[in-house]
């Protein structure tokens, strides 16, 4: 996608790509996509201490440590793209808005940016007075 | 190049699928997310860094997971914790032990998962919304290592490795949410 072959030349052998809208957007996708399954085993594994009283308590204890507190931010951030871009995703693939695929991800692009800012201020609030005062 | 999917299934129906969970699980992650976080009764407090005796402004201003294991529990609303009371007024919880808050995550959780619409409902919904996770999150893996992987016997063998943690992941899932509660009795 979007290889700008004119770029290519003998002083560099590396293919060179131009980024555009679509292949960031892709690219994002799939970073974030990798991130959230590392989050999902990390999440899904953590489940095993419900059937003990002390680890439960342990492990929510620890996840309310600042490194979590900010691991939190940084999911919801990778969980609002990720599926926001997925529904530009389905709404091109299944409804064909292919035209509109630009504005279409920029105007998801702002819902995501209020999803996070809304949803990550209690993180971000926590960490911020944590360290302040 | 490489051939592509040598596989006799379709991989029209895979793209197809991997969509549809997707649209589903945005559907489910708020619910979850819901139920986690803002369900009055549920929610903890996570507006704090929960790590009592820290000294913020020292040098040492994030804790290790184990100094803040020794002791920060979240605190939770009043609904949570006069339910909790109730429950163990009741002798339906373990008693309150030395030098532990009066009421724990754990407390708060098993009370949640004593309430028979919630055992039923939220593990058939959990179970539900593990299975689609895990199908699209390891589908998108196994896709992403099509990209990179030429070698179709390295391909294989990853493809197998992914699916098999997959399977470990659900397996673990399904113990933990089916037997969450199990061993604390119910309100009659």
């Amino acid at each position: 996608m979007a290889v700008d072959i004119a770029s290519r030349s003998e002083s560099h052998p590396v293919q060179r790509y131009k980024v555009r809208t679509g292949m960031f957007a892709w690219l994002c996708h799939r970073l974030s996509g990798i991130a959230i399954v590392l989050y999902l085993v990390l999440h899904v594994w953590g489940l095993k201490s419900l059937s003990d009283r002390d680890a439960f308590n342990e492990l929510i204890a620890s996840y309310h440590a600042p490194i979590y507190k900010f691991g939190e931010f940084m999911l919801l951030v990778a969980i609002a793209y990720h599926a926001l871009n997925g529904l530009r995703i389905v709404l091109i693939d299944f409804l064909g808005w292919s035209p509109n695929h630009k504005k279409l991800f920029w105007t998801l692009g702002a819902v995501a940016a209020l999803i996070i800012v809304v949803g990550g201020y209690p993180s971000l609030y926590a960490l911020f007075t944590y360290f302040t005062t | 190049m490489a051939t592509y999917s040598k596989s006799g299934r379709s991989r029209a129906y895979n793209w197809f699928l991997h969509r549809i969970t997707g649209t589903f699980l945005i559907f489910m992650l708020i619910t979850h997310f819901w139920v986690q976080h803002y369900d009055s009764q549920l929610a903890s407090v996570t507006h704090s860094v929960v790590a009592p005796g820290a000294s913020p402004a020292s040098s040492e201003a994030v804790q290790s997971a184990e100094q803040v294991a020794a002791g920060g529990l979240p605190e939770y609303p009043e609904a949570a914790v006069q339910a909790v009371r109730e429950r163990r007024a009741a002798g339906l919880l373990p008693p309150q032990r030395p030098g532990e808050p009066e009421v724990t995550s754990y407390d708060v959780v098993m009370t949640r998962l004593a309430d028979p619409v919630y055992a039923v409902l939220w593990k058939g919904f959990n179970i539900l919304f593990l299975i689609v996770a895990l199908h699209h999150g390891f589908y998108g893996i196994a896709n992403i290592l099509g990209d990179y992987i030429r070698n179709d016997m390295a391909l294989a063998i990853a493809r197998t490795l992914t699916w098999a943690l997959a399977l470990v992941l659900l397996v673990v899932g399904l113990y933990s949410v089916i037997t969450a509660g199990w061993g604390i009795q119910t309100l009659s």
